[in-house]
């Protein structure tokens, strides 16, 4: 077995696994620069503290859930507890790679998905609160869907076609924000105060950082260091960098002024729509997802704001519209001519992809919602989901950590 | 499809031109205020 394992393949997947890991805190800046001063702490940490809490959580009980050999199609057993049994051999999702490479790259994943709910319930969580929600959700939700993708459970076998995570990712992460944002209620001085940004460079800067970790994320789903791992980093460029242009010029046209957070956003919108489709559509279709991204995604938000609903840094409208517009784009656009393991979408003249690909998004839309609703009630009534409004309106930095991020 | 793409990227060129180019003509005179003064 070690014979099989190719030093091009490992090298890439471990700076891979490298670049995903920085999208973590990356977010945290891209977020942090979005709340108000007195909250800017208590947003990066929220994704810095996702860092370490998965990490842990993944290699005791995540990896073998998602990924462990199959129950029913539905999670993965615990035959690789505690990496029990992962090592330096090759598994059997990548026979090139060394077992424990294949899991530290899937471990990103796994940190990054709870990561992008926190900017729904951004300013008024709990930190305690925060703390066993991440947990139950990735045990809960991300790990069995995850399973159901990629570990050989129910949509793999169906067929579903998810690259790097549109479903698992992104819809997961996408839904549950809104549900949060539902279920925690507005912000104090919604709709009244102005809950600007404090620092909008903070926030370029880690969309930045995002979209340079984001080669990681989908050419490194390739697993391999060779031309499919080569179209995902061009499609990924093309439709950050379409969508990006779209979302300014559509704010442009709405509100009358390019937006530097509109770029910003639209980059982030772009990559979440490319994530499934990366390592089985062309540039010109990678042209027509960013496009679309850019227009769907804003549009969501639009929409969000007009019911009120305080999702407080578009969670919903970024990844929850995106990933589904870019599961749903995967069903179009797919081709075999850009990968040969797969199959050809809607535009290649099967319609039937586009329709696994709707049941795949809409099995991951009711399994999360369903499921973050019931843990967020739990906790509500075991730990409280929100700060007082006192502590709330002194801001989360010095209620909950007793810090304060800048001093001058 | 290469021409689906080609249309949606000169669309927005188009935006572009047409869209509003005049700036905050309240922020701009507050600034100048502030100038002057």
């Amino acid at each position: 077995m070690p014979n099989n394992i190719s030093a091009g393949d490992t090298a890439w997947l471990l700076a891979s696994a490298a670049l995903v890991m920085l999208m973590t805190p990356a977010l945290g800046f891209f977020y942090g620069g979005l709340v108000r001063r007195k909250n800017v702490l208590a947003t990066i940490m929220h994704s810095f503290f996702i860092l370490c809490l998965i990490s842990v959580q993944w290699v005791l009980w995540g990896y073998t859930l998602a990924f462990g050999p199959d129950h029913g199609g539905i999670i993965g057993g615990l035959d690789w507890l505690a990496l029990r049994g992962v090592g330096q051999d090759p598994g059997p999702y990548a026979p090139t790679v060394p077992h424990e490479a294949y899991m530290v790259f899937q471990m990103m994943f796994a940190v990054i998905t709870p990561a992008l709910i926190t900017g729904a319930f951004a300013e008024r969580k709990r930190f305690k609160a925060f703390v066993v929600f991440t947990l139950l959700w990735a045990t809960f939700v991300y790990d069995p869907v995850a399973h159901w993708v990629w570990g050989g459970g129910w949509l793999g076998q169906l067929g579903a076609l998810d690259f790097a995570g549109g479903t698992v990712v992104h819809i997961t992460s996408g839904v549950s924000a809104l549900v949060a944002a539902l279920v925690l209620g507005r912000r104090v001085g919604y709709g009244r105060d102005a809950l600007e940004p404090h620092d909008a460079t903070m926030t370029v800067l880690g969309a930045s950082l995002l979209w340079f970790g984001w080669f990681g994320f989908n050419a490194g789903s390739a697993i391999t260091a060779g031309g499919l791992a080569a179209n995902a980093f061009v499609v990924t460029n093309t439709a950050a960098a379409m969508a990006a242009l779209t979302w300014m010029t559509v704010s442009w046209l709405h509100k009358g002024a390019p937006s530097v957070l509109g770029a910003a956003a639209g980059a982030v919108a772009g990559l979440v729509a490319i994530t499934p489709a990366s390592g089985y559509v062309d540039v010109s279709a990678s042209i027509l997802i960013g496009l679309g991204a850019g227009v769907f995604c804003y549009t969501a938000i639009q929409l969000t704001k007009r019911l009120k609903v305080d999702d407080a840094l578009d969670v919903f409208g970024v990844h929850g519209i995106g990933g589904a517009w870019g599961a749903l784009a995967t069903g179009i656009f797919a081709t075999v001519a850009i990968n040969s393991g797969a199959k050809d979408g809607l535009v290649y003249g099967n319609p039937g992809q586009l329709g696994i690909q709707a049941i795949a998004v809409a099995a991951s839309i009711i399994y999360s919602a369903v499921m973050t609703f019931v843990i967020l009630k739990l906790i509500d009534v075991f730990v409280g989901l929100r700060v007082p409004e006192n502590e709330e309106v002194l801001g989360l930095d010095a209620s909950q950590h007793r810090e304060a991020a800048y001093q001058i | 499809m290469e021409i689906l793409a080609f249309v949606s990227f000169a669309v927005l060129v188009v935006a572009w031109l047409v869209a509003p180019s005049r700036g905050n003509v309240a922020v701009v005179s507050h600034a100048e205020d502030r100038k002057a003064a």
